[in-house]
């Protein structure tokens, strides 16, 4: 490099860094209408990484169906073999933008009479904000509809980490963490814990859905939702909320248009932290609610476990598990009869390993866990679904690739 | 051009101007704490560790920026959870942090999972996390935003002037 190039380089340099330094009152604002640019560019290179998050989903005649993101685009693609051969990918979003598809973000699945339906959350240009989207196909899997956004507020903002259910009678769910309120309380100067969770229905099998409703104030920021079935059709979600002054608890919440949200554990943990660890909820046939969920507590800290036998009025004594000192973390649960599946994942020192439990009598009682798979790399939280009689993990390393693997005992 | 020459030595200037250099970002892999703890043997120093997408790690980082303006001699080593791909991002960050003459690390293995292990097996991965090693490297870890008061308190006993 001579003088006068380095001379332009150095000054192109310290301009940025003027450029940055008036962004930064902005950034400090309660609205903040830009982004320094470091930021941003880092929100891209974030959604530029490869990812190894997947949802998979078994529709009635046992045909796998997968969902996940690259390039910009939401791909699905289906599996007769249990997830050796699988169909060449389609496109859910013909046009390319930023699928949310780390830690805790993934795009959703669900496959059910005939209909596959994808959400993903869709990343915004300003880091950590996002649009809830949706698209399903009717030709099945071959085309999917243009993705429309759920949220009905459409700030820059946070509206993410989405939950997708549907029913038997069609009717199809979404739950998600949305910033509007806090976003409307820093407009008039006030302070607002947290974010709501808000969610969507809609009667027409997906074409539309109704006006957004909130669920509930004050959740917790960056920890996914967790939605399941209950046996008449109505959606339950799960999720880490903001109890007292800062008690990071979970809640759950029929979602019927009546109820409240139930406080489902009561570990106490006081942080001003993001975990970026979100529990699971199952909903067996005899509508036992299954719940497992992390804390991080200094009294109670570790995986619980939990079920209530009447919708979240009583709940079963937590049961802790994992193994605390081998980073025991990002548990799964499915109901399966009366059978009740756990997975987690652990470190052991060299890899990283999912462990598992099975109860056969509706969660009463555990056998010893027992490790399912390894690997020595980079990997996805561990998932359960199931073909209708057998429960598999499914879990994508980055020196394996997706495996789906019985979990029966 | 006259204005444009004056221009660009202004620039020049300020681009010269401490600190001039970006600070080094160092790849963070297996065995890199043993490295930092060995450096620092018989001697206080704070780990923090934090992420560019963790919103309370800001309010972290400037509560730190704060503590190394009031007590110069506080031996802090910064550790992101991101990507060396991310460098930029993290050196402008910390620098406007206020923090551009910490020791600087980032994540620098895909297999996240092993380089939590090797910093701590209680560690879940919830940001930000701060470890106070004492003189003698007795380690207390806090998740979450520090308490102000607390950090003072340790602060006082470990770096304060008499």
């Amino acid at each position: 490099m001579n003088k006068v190039t380095l001379g332009l380089f150095l000054a192109a340099m310290s301009l940025v860094g003027m450029a940055q330094a008036a962004d930064q009152p902005a950034h400090a604002g309660h609205s903040a209408p830009t982004v320094p640019q470091d930021r941003e560019k880092m929100w891209k290179a974030t959604l530029a990484k490869p990812s190894l998050a997947v949802s998979v989903a078994f529709d009635e005649k046992g045909r796998l169906w997968r969902a996940s993101a690259q390039d910009g685009h939401v791909w699905v693609n289906h599996s007769d073999d249990g997830g050796k051969a699988w169909s060449q990918p389609v496109k859910a979003n013909a046009e390319a933008e930023s699928i949310a598809a780390d830690g805790e973000n993934r795009p959703k699945i669900v496959a059910r009479n005939g209909v596959v339906y994808i959400s993903y959350t869709q990343a915004l240009e300003k880091p950590m904000t996002g649009h809830i989207r949706f698209s399903r196909s009717l030709d099945g899997g071959k085309t999917f509809s243009p993705p429309i956004t759920v949220n009905d507020n459409a700030e820059i903002i946070s509206h993410r980490f989405d939950a997708l259910g549907v029913n038997e009678r069609g009717q199809v769910f979404l739950a998600w963490l949305d910033k509007r309120d806090l976003s409307a309380a820093a407009r008039k100067g006030e302070k607002y814990r947290g974010v709501g969770v808000y969610y969507a229905v809609s009667d027409d099998g997906g074409a539309s859905f109704q006006p957004n409703l909130k669920a509930a104030e004050h959740s917790c920021e960056c920890c996914r939702v967790a939605m399941s079935l209950d046996t008449d059709g109505t959606p339950v979600i799960f999720w880490r909320h903001i109890y007292g002054k800062n008690e990071r608890d979970h809640a759950m919440l029929r979602l019927d248009g009546k109820s409240s949200p139930i406080r489902v554990s009561y570990d106490r943990w006081e942080v001003d932290a993001c975990p970026h660890h979100g529990g699971a909820l199952s909903i067996a046939p005899d509508g036992v609610y299954h719940f497992v969920w992390f804390d991080n507590a200094p009294e109670r800290h570790g995986l619980f476990y939990a079920s209530s036998a009447d919708q979240g009025k009583t709940f079963s004594a937590p049961k802790s598990f994992g193994n605390d000192e081998a980073q025991a973390g990002h548990p799964y649960v499915l109901s399966l009869g009366k059978a009740v599946h756990v997975v987690w994942k652990e470190f052991d020192g060299q890899n990283s390993v999912i462990r598992g439990m099975s109860s056969s009598d509706g969660g009463k009682s555990w056998p010893l866990p027992r490790q399912i798979a390894a690997t020595a790399g980079a990997s996805d939280h561990p998932l359960l679904v199931a073909d209708g009689t057998q429960p598999y993990l499914s879990w994508n390393t980055a020196k394996e690739g997706f495996r789906l693997i019985g979990v029966a005992p | 051009m006259m204005l444009r020459r004056i221009c660009l030595s202004l620039a020049l200037l300020l681009a010269l101007a401490p600190p001039a250099l970006a600070q080094e970002i160092r790849p963070f892999v297996s065995g890199s704490l043993k490295e930092i703890t060995a450096a620092r043997q018989g001697k206080p120093f704070i780990l923090s560790m934090w992420s560019l997408s963790c919103t309370h790690c800001r309010e972290e980082l400037s509560l730190l920026s704060r503590m190394v303006k009031k007590y110069p001699n506080l031996d802090l080593v910064l550790i992101a959870t991101d990507t060396p791909e991310e460098s930029d991002a993290i050196s402008a960050t910390l620098r406007k942090s206020g923090l551009g003459g910490a020791q600087a690390w980032v994540f620098a293995d895909p297999f996240a999972d092993r380089l939590r292990f090797e910093i701590d097996r209680k560690w879940h991965g919830e940001l930000p996390r701060t470890y106070l090693y004492d003189s003698a490297h007795v380690v207390t870890a806090i998740s979450g935003k520090l308490d102000r008061q607390r950090l003072e308190q340790w602060m006082h006993k470990h770096f304060g002037r008499s």
